[in-house]
């Protein structure tokens, strides 16, 4: 080797593609006449291998072990030009290191790869009986994967020559045929080896890819073993005799030998899986699926076709089953079945594999092949026109017959054909069983240069699959959603038309319990030439998509229609629903899992620009309400009970912003309860504002005296959620120079309107203001002054009558009162000393006597939110009790919250970290519970459900995925256990560890 | 299955049966039974048969909705103590929600999950009760005793021979049921019987426990006597235990077999007595779940009312029992506390979860205990780290009150469910006033 020559090819040798050069440079030398008179030739034709070294490596190896006469042939074969044959070898031994070994190993073969064709089913067949000839056992095994191999490189040497996108289904449709024609050739060894075969008949059915015409270039292989007895055979002993050449048969495909083994024969998709028996007659074959196949296994046999064996019996077989696949969808579990089989395909990916997944997840070749049958199977009963076996002849059937749209079918064609291209070119490189893209930067770029890209060939394949993927992304919406347009509006001239029929087999296949009016509602939402139906029609398919995935997707559907007729052309609804991406997803989810937001909307369709963007998501501050609610009352200075609508029509809206902040997840609970707290409490302000201006008004002179809101209960510890009433207290204290009467009846006026506009219907839900807590209860005047406050609270003696009074905070009204009446209460509610025995025995008795008298007649003590077994009240006593104890001595517990103060309790050792956490859980999740299912059902509820579908919707509220509805039950009911012991034994002083028993002689 | 299912149906049309029994067990171990008509069968394979569960002890309706009786296709056994025909079959049932999943209330289902958390970690749990009953004669006495078919002691040959008839018409009924039977003997009281079930996995066991139960039942009454499971039916008498060898495996390997360790017993074995022994007092209302148990239990001799284990200690709760050198499979621990009326679904499930519990957390065994228990005082028991039993069903029960492990076992609604009901029979039984009490106190107050 001369320095000279080795400059002038290094640049060449890199340019066509070679990363080892100086290696590649040694390797030409060692070719010889192979490299050709003028090296370049050989050279410049190695830039059409995916991995010239390999390539170049794979030609020294296989020179070394040819033939003096041989190496002169492929010589010619190198050198010449004209034969297009030429790049051949070069191809298949760049492409695949496990296919070099095999030619280096059976040289003759490259006779084999230069000449390379595909062949037709029975040509294939009388190939691989030919070479494996009457031989059984080990040589028999050997010569079948010596002619399966020569064969599996002409396949692959075509599949290399030519545009493999556009000779995809030629290539797998001849790889399962000659996965057929080993099966055959197995066959036949079986048969020789197995005393009496000849009792049998016996056929092999394909199932899966290889049934479907579409295999891979490794992979199991699903079949079916068929028998009947042969003429006057007794059938118990052949099909004994069968099940022994079916066993012998997947030996000789599977065996490995020196030669290696073909692949997995599978056959779990027999009858009853791996416990069935191996081979069974039709008749069994039939009695199965008419009474006990579930519905899975009747999609697997949309596949079938014999492959090898009894042809007759092939048919007898296919001719009974086959009707059967289409009756599928009528069988009674057939639309859970489908969901839940449909939920498994998309979850069901190992995390760490989910980005370089070809085959499973979402949008992967796993989940198109799995619509498609789908569809088959749900449309395939009245048409028979869409009954195909391969994923491509289906996807055009689907299409001609209307039931997917022509433009997606193309795109989904093309799509199916790159995402499998991709997976035998990784397959090829080491006949690995694989479905993972590779991550190595080298693999990738052998890859990219497989898929025929030269330059940055890495790159160039991972965008050229991210594209494919983004292709897919949207499969289900455009497979199953988008072609039910077509039944009730033209989509465009091109396509066929989906009927009404069709149309509601569909929906109800995909979770619409009235499949009817949905096609009503979506029939009204789309037809029509206005610009409104027009964008509908292309938001409809991924909005029924999104409605499908949550709790109620007709309540979704019909709730969409009403607000998309009451804000007909509105410009901001339209282009919020075109433009704003997500806007439209989150408008879909709630509507379908929320009545409370549903019929909000439906009555402020107005409301709907909040889902315009994710900034107005974020809840108001009370000031901001109020100087909103303080213009609206400003614009209606006559008429005080218009002003009072306007505060809450405002009110609601605001609701709308938290509950769909809510149901999106941007809330979590202690933002929820912040936002309502504040929400109401600026109501109140705003309400009370109104109220004073009223009774000004009416008496026709200024209020005599001044008012106060205390907010007690869940307002005044600011923790309050959809359906809380507003518990307070409400204090006034007379001007200097009043009187003190008409002060009093001022004040009493002030509240009665208050009370009144806020009770009643109106626009949003109502606020029950209740003042039960004050002094005498619903006796005493619901309005007091300072001092009467003041002179009641002192009659109080024993401490325990100001647990009520731990949570008082100041809500609305003359700031400076309100701080005076805190200022009154606090050494009660906080005692220096803490309170006393009688005391402590009185709040518990009182907590026992409610627990006996106050959950409602017939309710379960275990479910109720609020006063059932470790409920809302258990854990808020519990703190409460610790706070009249200590908050004396301990600053810190002088809080009305009780989230925070179980905080403070365990930082003072008044409770284990544990116990804290055993009452927070409780607290926490019933108080989402509790505000989960008002979104759900519209309306308060005080416990768990008693309905399977409510606890389901309610559980999806929370997060959990679909069908928990059970185990959330379970999962409160455990978790409030916990905590009540925590109230046991911290509020009632119960110590159950102290109760053992000794033996009674000793005792 | 299905295959099973076929053969079921065939059998029903060959063997001419009229009624098919479905067997399930409701919280409190009592036997309950939905017959239905061979033409149902195959609806209630495929569907379930629908039923109102608010009237059965436990399944009182979680949600609104029916439940379902889904038959096992793989437990189907004609009854062949009602000799005629047509026949009967009977076959055990799962109990399902109305949309095909487990119902929590059903304690098979308690015990197939026990058992597939075990799965989970690779291990399969083995049981094998010795199942010990009285037969009486079917008058009580005038005072509302009962009378004992015979007076003999264990092991003894009967020259009357009522009990062997019986044991022998049991143990072929049992036979031709598909159950095994490994052992037979007169057991201490007068009229008592022993019969030891074939190890099997523990819910073939706990279903052959049920239908043991029937079987004895019935064979006694054909003979003209009665057959209690009662704990204590006899003041003064040993009380029927189910002493239970259990044994936890890992494919076809012993987990509990470790060669060369004292007794052969493994880690593994050591960390499950650990957890039976530590989460004992906790689980006795599941294992002893009658107000009479205690009786059994605190009845002295045998009867094993302290928390220790011992190698062929006899008083011990848990036992090791002699190591056989030529069965390395054999290695098992014998739990002693249970007995014969527990609900062997939930106590084998309490018992499981309690082992692999000890298991999970590397629970260390405490030392061996080798004197007879009952003859140590309270404080050498207490210096010793011997804690004794609940005495009473009430203790029981306070104790499993507090009990995770048990809540999470059973679930909530069975562990809620079982101890109102206990509680209300620990209330019923104090209400009572006794023969003790007026023999004591009548006149002498």
């Amino acid at each position: 080797m001369s320095a000279q020559r080795w400059q002038h090819w290094r640049g060449t040798l890199v340019r066509v593609g070679v990363s080892d050069a100086p290696r590649a440079f040694h390797l030409l030398d060692e070719l010889e006449d192979w490299a050709g008179s003028e090296e370049r030739s050989l050279i410049t034709q190695l830039s059409e291998a995916a991995d010239p070294d390999r390539a170049l490596l794979g030609l020294v190896r296989l020179r070394e072990v040819l033939s003096v006469k041989e190496r002169e042939e492929v010589s010619a074969l190198l050198a010449d030009p004209q034969s297009g044959r030429r790049d051949r070898l070069i191809r298949l031994l760049g492409a695949s290191s496990a296919l070099a070994d095999h030619l280096v190993l059976h040289h003759d073969q490259w006779r084999d790869v230069a000449a390379a064709t595909i062949r037709s089913r029975e040509e294939l067949v009388a190939a691989l009986a030919g070479e494996v000839g009457d031989e059984t056992g080990p040589q028999a095994y050997d010569a079948l994967r010596v002619a399966y191999r020569r064969q599996l490189v002409q396949i692959a040497t075509v599949d290399l020559m030519n545009d493999a996108v556009e000779v995809f289904p030629q290539v797998s449709g001849a790889l399962a045929d000659l996965a057929g024609a080993a099966l055959e050739a197995a066959l036949g060894i079986a048969q020789r080896e197995v005393e009496g075969s000849e009792q049998c008949r016996l056929t092999i059915i394909g199932m899966g890819k290889c049934g479907g015409h579409e295999l891979n270039y490794i992979s199991d292989v699903d079949v079916i073993f068929v028998a009947e007895p042969a003429d006057g055979a007794d059938e118990d002993e052949a099909l004994a005799i069968g099940a022994r050449v079916a066993t012998a048969a997947m030996h000789a495909c599977t065996d490995p030998t020196t030669e290696g083994s073909l692949w997995q024969v599978d056959a779990a998709l027999r009858p009853e899986g791996k416990n069935g028996p191996l081979v069974r007659t039709v008749a069994s074959h039939r009695a199965y699926y008419e009474r006990w196949a579930k519905t899975w296994e009747f999609q697997a046999l949309l596949k079938a076709r014999p492959v090898a064996g009894d042809v007759e019996l092939g048919a007898t077989y296919l001719d009974c089953v086959r009707p059967m696949v289409w009756e599928a969808s009528k069988r009674e579990k057939f639309v859970e079945d489908v969901q839940a089989m449909r939920r498994r395909v998309e979850d069901n990916v190992p995390p760490d594999e989910a980005p370089r997944q070809l085959k499973l997840g979402h949008g992967g070749l796993r989940d198109i092949e799995f619509s498609v049958q789908l569809l088959q199977l749900v449309h395939g009963r009245t048409d028979e026109s869409i009954r195909d076996r391969g994923t491509l002849a289906a996807i055009e059937s689907l299409s001609r017959g209307g039931y997917i749209g022509r433009v997606d079918a193309h795109e989904l064609d093309g799509a199916y054909r790159v995402l499998r291209v991709l997976e035998h070119r990784i397959q090829m490189s080491r006949m690995r069983r694989t479905h993972l893209m590779p991550t190595s930067s080298a693999e990738l770029r052998r890859l990219g240069r497989a898929m025929g890209h030269r330059s940055a060939p890495a790159d160039a394949v991972v965008t050229q699959w991210r594209e494919q993927a983004r292709e897919v992304r949207r499969l289900h919406e455009r497979l199953f959603y988008r072609p039910l347009l077509s039944a009730v509006a033209r989509l465009s001239d091109d396509d066929a038309r989906m009927s009404l029929e069709s149309a509601q087999d569909r929906l109800q296949a995909l979770g619409f319990r009235d499949p009817r009016g949905a096609i009503r509602h979506i029939e009204a939402l789309t037809t029509g030439v206005s610009r409104r139906a027009s964008i509908q029609r292309t938001l409809m398919p991924v909005m029924l998509q999104w409605f499908a995935h949550e709790a109620d997707p007709d309540l979704g559907l019909l709730a969409f229609r009403r607000i998309s007729d009451a804000l007909g052309s509105t410009h901001w609804y339209l282009k919020m629903l075109r433009d704003e991406g997500s806007a439209a997803e989150t408008l879909a989810k709630v509507l379908a899992s929320s009545r409370y937001v549903g019929e909000m909307l439906e009555r402020t369709p107005s409301a709907v620009s909040l889902f315009g963007s994710t900034k107005n998501l974020e809840p108001l501050s009370r000031e901001q309400i109020l100087t909103a609610m303080q213009a609206a009352v400003d614009r209606q200075s006559d008429d005080d009970d218009e002003a009072v609508l306007a505060v809450r029509s405002n009110r609601r809206t605001e609701l709308i912003r938290i509950a769909i902040a809510d149901l999106a997840g941007v809330l979590v609970l202690e933002q929820v309860e912040d936002a309502i707290v504040d929400l109401t409490s600026a109501t109140l302000q705003a309400i009370l504002d109104i109220a004073i201006r009223h009774v000004e008004r009416e008496h026709g002179r200024a209020l005599q005296t001044r008012i106060a809101i205390i907010g007690m209960g869940r307002l005044g510890g600011g923790e309050m959620g959809y359906a809380s009433d507003a518990d307070v207290l409400f204090v006034h204290d007379p001007l200097d120079d009043a009187d003190i009467e008409v002060a009093k009846t001022q004040a009493g006026q002030v509240v009665s309107y208050l009370r009144t506009r806020l009770s009643g219907s109106g626009p949003g839900p109502a606020i029950e203001v209740d003042a039960g807590l004050r002094p005498e209860g619903k006796a005493g005047p619901i309005a007091r002054t300072l001092d009467s406050y003041a002179a009641y609270y002192a009659r109080w003696s024993e401490g325990w009558e100001a647990q009520a009074l731990l949570r008082a905070t100041p809500v609305a009204g003359d700031p400076d009162l309100g701080a005076a009446f805190i200022e009154l209460i606090n050494p009660l509610r906080w005692p220096a000393d803490g309170i006393s025995e009688a005391a402590l025995r009185q709040i518990r008795t009182l907590k026992a006597r409610m627990e006996a008298e106050r959950i409602p007649r017939g309710g379960d003590v275990r479910s109720h939110f609020k006063l059932g077994r470790g409920g809302l009240s258990d854990v808020e006593w519990t703190v409460q009790l610790c706070q009249l104890q200590h908050a004396g001595e301990t600053a810190e517990l002088r809080r009305t919250g009780t989230i925070s103060t179980l905080q403070v309790m365990t930082e003072h050792d008044l409770l284990t970290s544990e116990e804290a956490l055993q009452l927070r859980e409780s607290w926490c999740l019933a108080s989402r519970l509790r505000n989960a299912s008002v979104l759900w059902r519209g309306r308060p509820v005080d416990a768990l459900p008693s309905s399977l579908t409510d606890s389901d919707a309610i559980a999806r509220i929370l997060g959990w995925p679909a069908a928990s509805g059970y185990e959330l039950h379970e999962h409160y009911l455990r978790v409030a256990r916990k905590a009540r012991a925590v109230t046991e034994m911290r509020f009632y002083g119960t110590d159950l560890s102290e109760m053992r028993d000794s033996h009674p002689s000793t005792r | 299955m299905d295959r099973q299912q076929e053969f079921v149906l065939r059998t029903i049309e060959e063997r001419d049966i009229r009624f098919v029994r479905l067997w399930f067990t409701d919280v409190l171990g009592m036997l309950k039974s939905v017959a239905v008509a061979p033409a149902e069968l195959e609806e209630a394979f495929a569907e379930g048969i629908g039923f109102d569960g608010s009237s059965i002890e436990g399944l009182a309706r979680v949600f609104e909705a029916d439940m379902l009786v889904l038959p096992d296709a793989s437990t189907f056994q004609v009854l062949p103590w009602r000799d005629e025909t047509p026949g009967t079959a009977r076959m055990f049932a799962d109990i399902r929600l109305p949309d095909g999943s487990a119902s929590l209330a059903d304690p098979r289902y308690v015990l197939q999950r026990a058992l597939a958390k075990a799965a989970d970690k690779g291990l399969t749990f083995y049981t094998h009760p010795e199942i010990e009953f009285y037969l009486f004669e079917s008058k009580l006495r005038p005072d509302g005793q009962p009378v004992p078919v015979d007076n003999a002691g264990f092991f003894d040959h009967v020259p009357r021979g009522t009990g062997h008839d019986f044991r022998r018409a049991a143990i072929s009924l049992l036979e031709s049921m598909g159950i095994s039977v490994e052992f037979s003997h007169h057991e201490g009281g007068p009229g008592q019987n022993e019969i030891d079930l074939r190890y099997a996995d523990a819910l073939s066991t706990a279903d052959n426990i049920m239908t043991f139960r029937a079987v004895v039942k019935e064979v006694a009454l054909a003979q003209g006597y009665f057959a209690s499971f009662m704990p204590k039916p006899l003041q003064g008498q040993p009380g029927s235990g189910m002493h239970t060898h259990v044994s936890l495996f890992e494919g076809d390997r012993n987990a509990f077999h470790a060669a060369g360790s004292p007794y052969q017993l493994s880690e593994t074995g050591r960390q499950f007595i650990a957890g039976i022994l530590r989460h004992a007092a906790e689980i006795t209302a599941v294992t002893n779940q009658w107000v009479n148990s205690y009786k059994r239990l605190w009845g002295g001799a045998e009867a094993p009312a302290h928390v220790c284990w011992g190698h062929n200690n006899r008083s011990a709760m848990v036992r090791v029992p002699m190591y056989k050198p030529t069965k390395g499979q054999s290695t098992r621990v014998e739990i002693r506390s249970l007995d014969s009326s527990a609900n062997p679904y939930l106590a084998y499930a309490v018992l499981l979860a309690a082992g692999m519990k000890g298991i999970d957390e590397g629970y260390q065994l405490p030392p061996e205990a080798e004197d007879d228990v009952w003859s140590l005082t309270d404080r050498e028991r207490r210096a010793m780290g011997i804690d004794p039993l609940p005495a009473s069903l009430d203790h029981a029960i306070h104790l499993m009150e507090g009990s995770d492990l048990v809540a999470e076992t059973l679930g909530e609604h069975v562990f809620e469910f079982f101890l109102r009901n206990k509680k209300a029979e620990w209330a019923a039984y104090r209400d009572q006033v006794t023969h003790f009490e007026l023999d004591q106190y009548l006149y002498r107050l």
